[in-house]
């Protein structure tokens, strides 16, 4: 909106832009009657473009965090840090809603669920909701794969991607509560640190800048060991929201 | 496909340009003399009450500023008249938009009979978006001259 | 195993469950369960007897065959091909003979007079696996048996699909009469199957777009004065026929629709060719400002839970679809496809939100998401304009119009598959559902 109003200042600038018009027609009720209408056509016509630009922006930034996810997991691969980690977001996911978001990456060394398991088939389902955008869907999942094992090793994975599906809605206080118990709950867990950066994130959401702040200042020192592309997330979410 | 309208767009233009002077010629030579200077019927027949739009616009083309600076000028001659410009819109919208949008149309015209000097106390507006066609018909010709703003006299 | 009085409704009515009688226990249902989310189904084969006892029943047997037949969901066997001819309405019937006409689900039921009112008991048997799949029983005005067979057909929909019914609901909408050129329109309301039509306003001036409050006791709709003046917002009370006018705005206002608590109604209010949304407190009168741009802002509609907004402007060239507050502010694009998107409405389960999309020379009606993902086209042509939800979010009522032809409404389920024409005792146009009729 402030880009519009500084549109409109440099438009209403600049009247030399229509030098064919005669002086002595300025003061013409009909001429400035045509000013404006000029005017506001152009406002329309940026206000149209600025949204489509925003909204393009969006898409690549959600593109870009979905192959930054991937790019993490197979590096983690090649470094055979986590074999059998959780399910991946992939680059070529059906997408979700304009800004939805999957950041931060999964994974990271997850240890692996015994195989074939009925928890680990739930997970997997609740999973394949959330990649399809049924949020809903994939809350119940999380929730029931949580309600029948706690203590799963995907447990801490599920309680994160639990949060992810309000914050995918944008149910921001949902989300908090979420990212908050999987941090309390799963602090040691794989997603651990992911949970700690995303509640601080959903807190920047609702606005409350200070206690996003405190949460990214939790960061390095709960999880000193933490990936360098966790750690430049938490300085870029430091550097957003103005952390001292 | 958006050429393709554009182009039968203009080909019905032509088409409503050719026709409306033909019926204006006959007005002036036919009927003008028995209407009294200064009635309704002198407006409607002699000046022009209406001024069409392009799809989806809401700015007063050449042709229109032509027929509203008649209107002005009629309208300072006779000045017992208030007026009512009521603004419409073809079938191709959705009825509330267009009730917006024919109230657009009314502003427009309403603004350049002002900026020719009437009074802005003289003028109301209303818009009857697609409600009221003039004339009922499903055709680029129909929906060109229900493109309108009609001047009302009271 | 009577459930104690659960509610009144009109001159009241009592319901009470009835218990299933045979103590059969096979295992699951099969065939008479649906799943409507499903990308393929077959309709559920039902077989519903004239209920007995009364002149009524054959009345009631037809409104519960067409409502559920009209839903797309059922087939309605044809009465012609029943074998049993004498099934009690209180005992098992024979089910070989409801089997070997392919039925999964049999209803029966009786009507009895009992002082001045009618008692009216049925029951759905699963014929498939041989039980008793629900029962009910309901005592009311014999004036009310149109309600009961709705609220019986709302019994079965349930039971077999899962998801609520919407049968016992009302449909306001604009009856159109006249020529083109002079058309008379004027809001009516009828039941969701067309029957006990009435006209809430005269026809003397062109009325719009009605809205029901989240009780049915009242009605927004937009109407012109008789002084050729701009058209204004009224408020008016379905039974008493009073009506008031909503705020006396300069400028004309229009697109009324209810906050889903009903003491608010949010309308668009224009001034200088700009066309803004309000909101205006019912009881008080006091209006606020929710937007404020030099475009058109209009078609406003809340989220169910009252939350947001979501409406549709052209303050970026065409018109697209904006989600805000409710209080305004936030305001964010939702559409982004090609086209022009308008008349937004939220579905009653907050899922989705329907549109009319104009794409080129053709209208659709399709859904997408709150966030504006998924977008899905249900139905396009010439003229199909306003959509309004179904109580249940799964069904879909709006008017068409072919080029130059009569205008009409037609309904549509979520998944685009089903669709036919709603008949109307008149020309008809922009529909709004009713929630459930409170009972």
């Amino acid at each position: 909106m402030t880009g519009c109003r500084l549109l409109l200042l440099l438009l209403l600038a600049a009247p030399g832009m229509a030098p064919q018009v005669a002086y002595a027609q300025r003061g013409d009720p009909v001429y400035i009657e045509d000013r404006l209408n000029q005017l506001q056509q152009s406002i329309t016509m940026l206000t149209g473009q600025i949204e489509q630009l925003q909204y393009r922006n969006q898409q690549l930034q959600q593109q870009m965090e979905k192959m930054q996810a991937d790019y993490e997991y197979r590096l983690d691969q090649l470094e055979g840090k986590g074999g059998k980690g959780g399910p991946r977001p992939t680059p070529s996911g059906p997408s979700g809603g304009p800004q939805t978001s999957f950041a931060p990456p999964p994974a990271g060394p997850t240890p692996g669920p015994t195989p074939g398991g009925n928890g680990e088939q739930l997970y997997n389902e609740a999973f394949k909701k959330l990649q399809d955008g049924d949020y809903a869907g994939a809350e119940r999942g999380f929730k029931s794969f949580l309600a029948s094992n706690p203590r799963h090793p995907l447990a801490g994975n599920a309680q994160y991607w639990l949060g992810e599906t309000f914050y995918a809605r944008r149910d921001y206080p949902s989300a908090m509560t979420a990212f908050a118990e999987g941090y309390k709950t799963y602090k040691s867990s794989a997603k651990g640190p992911d949970n700690l950066l995303k509640l601080g994130v959903t807190l920047a959401q609702m606005g409350r800048k200070q206690d996003a702040c405190a949460m990214f200042a939790k960061f390095s020192q709960d999880y000193p060991r933490a990936t360098d592309l966790q750690r430049r997330r938490v300085d870029q979410e430091r550097q957003k929201n103005g952390c001292g | 496909m958006r050429l393709i309208k554009a182009l039968s767009a203009v080909a019905a233009l032509a088409f409503l340009a050719a026709c409306s002077s033909e019926q204006q010629a006959a007005a002036t030579s036919g009927t003008s003399t028995t209407v009294a200077p200064g009635s309704v019927a002198d407006f409607t027949q002699n000046v022009g009450d209406r001024v069409y739009f392009d799809t989806d616009m809401s700015s007063i083309r050449a042709d229109g500023r032509q027929t509203l600076d008649r209107q002005a000028e009629w309208l300072k001659k006779y000045t017992n008249y208030p007026v009512t410009v009521a603004g419409h819109c073809d079938e191709r919208g959705t009825r509330e938009y267009n009730l917006a949008l024919g109230e657009r149309r009314a502003n427009a015209a309403r603004q350049y009979l002002i900026a020719q000097g009437i009074p802005a106390s003289r003028i109301k507006t209303t818009s009857y978006g697609k409600e009221n066609p003039d004339p009922p018909g499903s055709d680029e010709q129909a929906w060109a001259l229900n493109r309108r703003a009609v001047t009302e006299l009271q | 195993m009577m459930l104690p009085r659960r509610s009144t409704l009109l001159g009241g009515v009592t319901l009470a469950a009835i218990g299933a009688t045979i103590g059969v226990t096979p295992p699951a249902r099969a065939q008479l369960t649906i799943d409507m989310t499903r990308p393929s189904f077959e309709p559920v084969p039902i077989a519903i007897v004239d209920f007995a006892g009364d002149r009524v029943g054959a009345d009631i047997a037809n409104v519960v065959r067409n409502d559920l037949q009209g839903s797309g969901l059922f087939r309605s066997i044809s009465p012609g091909s029943f074998i049993q001819r004498d099934v009690d309405a209180n005992a098992p019937p024979r089910f070989q003979d409801w089997r070997s006409i392919g039925a999964a689900g049999l209803v029966v039921g009786s009507v009895q007079q009992v002082g001045g009112n009618i008692k009216v008991d049925f029951r759905l048997w699963d014929v498939v696996v041989g039980q008793q799949a629900t029962g009910l029983s309901f005592t009311s005005q014999p004036a009310n048996w149109r309600r009961l067979a709705h609220i019986i057909a709302d019994a079965i929909y349930k039971r077999v699909t899962g998801e609520d019914g919407y049968f016992d609901t009302r449909v306001a909408y604009v009856s159109e009469t006249g020529s083109r050129s002079s058309r008379v329109k004027r809001i009516a309301i009828m039941d969701q199957d067309g029957a006990n039509n009435r006209y809430i306003t005269d026809g003397r001036t062109l009325a719009l777009t009605p809205r029901f409050s989240p009780t049915l006791q009242e009605i927004v709709y937009m109407a012109y004065g008789e002084d050729r003046g701009p058209p204004r917002v009224y408020l008016q009370n379905v039974d008493s026929a009073r009506r008031e006018l909503l705020g006396n705005f300069p400028g004309m206002s229009f697109a009324p629709r209810f906050s889903p608590d009903g003491t608010k109604v949010v309308m668009s209010i224009s001034a200088d060719g700009a066309t803004n949304i309000y909101e205006m407190d019912i009881r008080g009168r006091g209006t606020r400002r929710l937007t404020s741009s030099p475009a058109i802002d209009t078609s406003p509609c809340f989220s169910p839970d009252g939350t947001q907004i979501v409406f549709n402007s052209d303050r970026g060239g065409a018109q697209q679809l904006y989600v805000m507050g409710a209080g305004g502010g936030g305001e964010r694009r939702i559409s982004f496809g090609d086209g022009r998107y308008a008349t937004p409405v939220w579905s009653p389960r907050g899922d989705f939100i329907a549109f009319t999309k104009i794409s080129g020379s053709t209208f659709g009606i399709g859904v997408m998401r709150p966030d504006g993902g998924g977008e899905r086209m249900l139905t396009s042509g010439f003229l199909v304009e306003g959509p309004t939800w179904a109580p249940n979010g799964r069904v879909l009522m709006f008017f068409t119009q072919g080029r130059g032809g009569p205008v009409g409404l037609q309904q549509v389920d979520i998944t685009g598959r089903f669709q036919r024409s709603v008949p109307t005792p008149t020309e008809a146009s922009d529909p709004a559902w009713s929630p459930l009729i409170p009972q």
